[in-house]
């Protein structure tokens, strides 16, 4: 049967932004995919050549790369993907929207939609383009074109429209935030610098020193066995299996016993939503009360230390953070943050990220992240065995200082040939992703924080800036490769509004899904999924070695669909732009790719285009690489951080130059409960309406908003909760102590509503989430039953607050928001709404294409 | 004779087996050895989940089930026309063509390992992937794709020395399995000894656990966070005695039952002595 079957690589991570990851080998029979397996690096090459490498801890316990690759249960499911029922089958127009007549902007969301052909299409995207920018300028055109997707590279998922925009005289560009490291960025960044990301920017070698040094590594809200299944693989899950085995203890402080906890935890201190901060000061307190840090150390190696004790000791503000201050607050019980403080302090600990964990995407994020920092700072960051230290992302930016496992001889670059937009680029005119609501609806719109791109220093978060800029007006359309807007930023819910504002007066939409953001296109165009291009790709974060793909097309495309640089170029040909918007063949941009990969002159071109991967080897002296911090550690004056003072600043000199008077963000990192922009706390009055804290971390059985069609991860019984009505409903994990209280039952759907809206849920009875917290993952594909107000999938970003993390700073607030439950009847629903709960729908797949194609003759 | 050895201490739960056996079967036509899965509903390789204990002492064990290519066979019993058969390398097939219209030999299994097939009214269930063993794979598609090395597949002989203390999946079936399981989950108490008058977790304290039916007694220490576990304990009534120095000694027995759940006891005070 081998004979007949063809197989190709693939890096099937979800990353995007030209970083490929996750890869497979798929198997090809009669142009249909067989299967997904995983490649064995030695199935080419010999596995000396790539010098493998082990880390052993003190007990002999070791770790050590497979001889394959590792994909998760994400890319393993993905030909449901490929083969959904809810790809897009063919061009798509509103069938209320007339481009020569009423457009219906308010019926966005509701109204069905028509097929047309590509050539009329894309006829119709040139003239408006063309209209628009004759009207308004280019800048009216707001280019949504970032995002997680799939890590395409010369057909590059996110950013292809970006390239015809520039020729076509420019744009208005959606900026990238920080999105999952928003609290590093706003916060971490002005104590301890670590540009570009604000994580410790110093990482070679920090597994090793743990394996060798260490005694315990909190996982502060990091989960990694689901964040990192995006484009992280199955290697930071090994990595803790092997800290077990290793004798390394692990704590999880998290308000869910998330899924690594609930495998990995030695031990769990489950703490209320963004209460991080007020933990983190109680821990502080007991250091300083009993004097359990090296004060000296400390001092020689920071400013303002001083400040910090000031306030934690209630000087201040006449409240010392004591453990019992804490205890209510938290939900840890005071003698408990003593034991951990006292543990800490014998003990060399260090702490673990997935990116970020919910505290780092919530309300005020900035203050547990730098709060984290002051602790790191106070048990002497960079001894042996302590660091802070992010499971996943690994040499992101192709950066090897932050590549904390024995490093690769080179990080291959696909930056010649990706056509997704570039991070660091700067754009002329641009909005922050988590302002585009009141950049549609209500500008101008001015912030603090400079370009909120993620990676950009520290000193950009000062520049004041306005939208629109001079010169450029009011945005009048949207063309989108990432519509998911609204299930994945802050304030969905506004989000729907603000595309069906009178001002948009046309949204194309290009994505291989008919889903959420889609639903509000007046053209959407079929794109395909990598597996049916062909394409280069490289292969950077499994955490054992490096490659470098030639991704050849495994199967046709399906349906009409083209790859998301066709399309465009599609357009493009339409404006007689496409020899400038497509700088070459296929073939010739694969080859171009290769020869500026670094991997060059490692094999021949050939020879990597006949095997179809190279594995690029361990460095030959990785384990001579620094070790993350130690030399500062041992000697402050030998590295300067990147802060003003070149010191840690537990007092933030710019933020104190800058913001003097800000109380959401002071010099000082706070607590900071609730505040002018924010009132998402227990503390709040507003928590007697809405009495719950609602944790919503990155989604177990999807990446974001992808997967949530596939039928192989929704049969799962804990991936949905299938109400009476048959309909899939999203888990809502409720303590049966507050299920009591309230008559909810296991199975039972509720609302899930603040002012912002609501959403519906399946409840989940279970001890994975504390009493006074609910949890739901992200990222459900919106099904309205109200546009604007309700949902029926739980997409939960819904209900978000629109606010940014605080005044000035304008990061996203996904996580740890009030919310109140009610139980409701879906059938008296179905009755009140009969429109939204008629809808055709797939038992396995959920919300189907076809549920909003008008069928010819219909 | 090829086995399989499933360790649940060291299953995740990531499901990768559940859906490479999916991509294996569904949609796939492996005839003789296997006709085609339907895309959902059947599930060759289950992973059972269970959510175990009370806040905050909680985990959840996963343990992956297929069919346990039993030596002695309820399904092969119940057959007829040899519709289930065993490989040499002690495989239990479904022969989909023999097996067509036997429900019986769904019924039989005791491991609800065995599914029906609406629309080809056969039997269906794991055939150890025998068409891709015969194609030349070492192991089947769920065992290459466990990334933790919770599922082995080869001769017995192989496993030989870690197979001693393993477990059936379910003993009272007696049906001689071919999958071997290692620490398969028991129960767990989990508990904290404090000091509620001085706020403090008591480091140290010695904590006896005796099992009333039998009089068994394990013993452990408290450790920094005054936190102790018994884990893979029988289900059964307890008594926990507590002692630590410059402390009334505690025995607590009410309600310390691991009959129908793992416990969380929660916090055992101690009063100065």
């Amino acid at each position: 049967m081998s004979n007949e079957v063809k197989t190709v690589y693939k890096s099937l991570g979800l990353c995007g932004f030209g970083l490929g990851s996750n890869s497979a080998a798929v198997d090809v029979k009669d142009g249909k995919i067989l299967r997904i397996r995983p490649m064995h690096y030695d199935e080419k090459y010999d596995m000396e050549d790539m010098r493998p490498w082990k880390i052993t801890a003190r007990n002999g316990a070791v770790l050590e790369p497979k001889t394959r690759t590792l994909p998760t249960p994400l890319q393993y499911a993905y030909k449901k993907r490929v083969y959904s029922k809810n790809r897009v089958p063919y061009p798509l127009k509103r069938v209320d929207w007339d481009p020569e007549g009423d457009r219906h902007p308010e019926t966005r969301g509701e109204a069905k939609y028509v097929r047309i052909s590509w050539d009329e299409a894309t006829t119709i995207i040139a003239n408006e383009l063309l209209r628009i920018k004759e009207t308004y300028g280019p800048f009216a055109v707001l280019a949504q074109i970032d995002g997680h997707g799939e890590s395409k590279i010369i057909h590059a998922a996110h950013g292809c429209p970006g390239r015809l925009l520039d020729l076509l005289g420019g744009y208005t560009l959606q900026a990238r935030q920080p999105d999952s490291w928003e609290g590093w960025t706003w916060g971490a960044k002005h104590i301890w610098g670590m540009d570009p990301v604000g994580k410790q920017a110093h990482t070679e070698n920090l597994f090793k020193d743990i394996a060798e040094n260490g005694d315990c590594v909190i996982m502060w809200g990091g989960d990694p066995e689901t964040t990192p299944w995006g484009w992280g693989g199955m290697m930071p899950g090994r990595i803790e299996s092997f800290f077990t085995e290793a004798g390394i203890k692990q704590i999880f402080i998290c308000p869910d016993l998330n899924y690594a906890a609930a495998v990995h935890a030695d031990k769990w201190i489950p703490v209320l939503p963004n209460t991080d901060a007020a933990l983190q000061c109680a821990i502080a307190y007991t250091w300083f009360k009993e004097g359990l840090f090296d004060r000296e150390w400390v001092e020689a190696h920071s400013v303002g230390f001083d400040w910090f004790e000031y306030y934690i000791m209630g000087k201040e503000d006449g409240v010392p953070k004591t453990p019992a201050w804490a205890e209510p607050i938290t939900g840890v019980p005071a003698r408990q943050i003593k034991a951990l403080a006292r543990y800490w302090a014998k003990h060399a600990v260090s702490i673990g990220h997935c990116a970020g964990g919910g505290l780092i995407r919530a309300a005020y994020s900035s203050e547990p992240a730098r709060l984290e920092v002051c602790l790191l700072v106070m048990q002497g960051l960079g001894k042996p065995g302590a660091g802070q230290i992010n499971f996943m992302d690994l040499g992101l930016f192709g950066i090897d200082d932050i590549y904390p496992l024995p490093r690769s001889e080179c990080q291959p670059d696909m930056n010649s040939v990706y056509h997704g937009w570039a991070m660091l680029t700067e754009p002329v005119n641009f909005i922050p992703k988590t302002l585009i609501p009141q950049a549609i609806m209500n500008p101008p719109v001015h912030w603090s924080g400079g370009h909120v791109i993620a990676g950009m220093p520290a000193q950009d978060q000062f520049i004041e800036w306005d939208f629109p800029q001079p010169g450029a007006g009011e945005l009048h359309m949207i063309w989108t490769d990432s519509p998911c807007w609204q299930t994945c930023w802050n304030g969905g819910n506004e989000m729907q509004r603000a595309l069906r504002h009178p001002n948009m007066e046309f949204i194309v939409a290009q994505h291989p899904w008919l889903e959420n953001d889609c639903l509000f296109a007046d053209i959407i165009l079929p794109t395909t999924t990598k597996l049916e291009v062909n394409d280069i790709s490289a292969d950077l974060f499994s955490g054992q070695y490096n490659m470098i793909l030639h991704e050849e097309q495994a199967v046709p495309h399906v349906g009409e669909s083209l790859s998301d640089w066709e399309a465009v170029g599609e357009v493009a040909k339409k404006l007689g732009l496409y020899e400038q918007y497509a700088e070459g063949t296929e073939d010739e941009l694969i080859k171009k790719g290769f020869m500026n990969s670094g991997c060059q002159d490692m094999i021949s071109y050939e020879e990597w285009m006949e095997k179809g991967y190279y594995v690029v080897p361990t460095a030959k002296d990785w384990e001579n690489d620094r070790c993350h911090l130690r030399g500062w550690y041992e000697d402050a004056e030998s590295e300067r951080l990147s802060t003003p003072t070149g010191k840690i600043e537990f007092y933030s000199t710019a933020l104190a130059e800058h913001y003097p008077d800000d109380v959401e963000r002071p010099p000082v990192p706070h607590f900071v409960p609730y505040g002018e922009s924010h009132q998402e706390s227990m503390l709040h009055p507003r928590s007697k309406e809405y009495p719950f804290l609602l944790i919503t971390n990155h989604p177990r059985w999807r990446v974001h908003a992808n997967n949530d069609d596939n039928t192989w991860c929704r049969e799962i019984e804990t991936c949905k909760v299938v109400g009476p009505d048959g309909y899939a409903y999203e888990p809502l994990w409720v303590n049966p102590q507050d299920a009591v209280r309230m008559n909810l039952h296991d199975g039972d759907i509720v609302k899930m509503f603040n002012e912002r809206g609501a959403v519906l849920g399946g409840v989940r009875l279970s001890e994975r989430v504390i009493p006074g917290a609910l949890y739901q993952d992200h990222g459900a594909r919106v099904d309205n039953i109200v546009v604007g107000e309700f949902d029926r999938a739980g997409a939960n970003n819904l209900i978000c607050p629109s606010n940014t993390t605080s005044k000035n700073a304008p990061g996203e607030v996904t996580n740890s928001f009030l919310v109140n439950i009610e139980k409701v009847d879906v059938f008296a629903l179905a009755e009140q709404y009969p429109e939204a709960f008629s809808k055709p729908y797939d038992q396995a797949t959920g919300q189907i294409a076809e549920a909003v194609i008008i069928k010819e003759g219909e | 004779m090829k086995v399989f050895v499933v360790d649940v201490a060291k299953c995740v739960g990531c499901r990768s087996c559940q859906l490479v056996c999916k991509d294996e079967h569904c949609d796939n036509d492996w005839m003789p050895y296997a006709a085609p899965q339907p895309d959902t509903g059947q599930f060759w390789m289950r992973v059972d989940e269970k959510e175990r204990g009370q806040v905050p002492k909680v985990m959840v064990s996963y343990t992956p089930v297929m069919c346990q290519h039993c030596e002695n066979a309820p399904c092969m019993a119940v057959a007829k026309d040899g519709a289930v058969y065993r490989r040499e390398d002690g495989l239990v097939v479904v022969d989909p063509v023999k097996a067509r219209g036997q429900k019986a030999i769904v019924e039989a299994c005791p491991y609800d390992a065995v599914f029906w097939n609406e629309e080809l009214e056969i039997p269906q269930k794991c055939t150890g992937c025998a068409h891709l063993l015969d194609d030349g794979w070492t192991v089947p598609r769920c065992v290459e794709a466990c990334a933790h090395d919770a599922l082995l597949f080869g001769e017995y002989e192989d496993f030989a020395d870690m197979l001693e203390g393993a477990e059936a999946l379910k003993p009272e079936a007696s049906t001689a399995p071919h999958v071997y399981y290692l620490n398969l989950p028991k129960r767990f108490i989990g508990g904290e000894v404090a000091d509620l008058e001085a706020d403090e977790v008591i480091i140290g304290a010695e904590v006896t656990l005796t099992n009333k039916a039998t009089g068994e007694t394990l013993t452990t220490v408290t450790d920094d966070f005054g936190d102790f576990w018994f884990k893979q304990i029988d289900a059964a009534e307890y008594a926990i005695d507590v002692v630590a120095e410059g402390y009334l000694p505690r025995h607590v027995e009410d309600f310390v039952s691991t009959v129908d759940r793992d416990l969380n006891i929660g916090t055992i005070a101690l009063y100065q002595a």
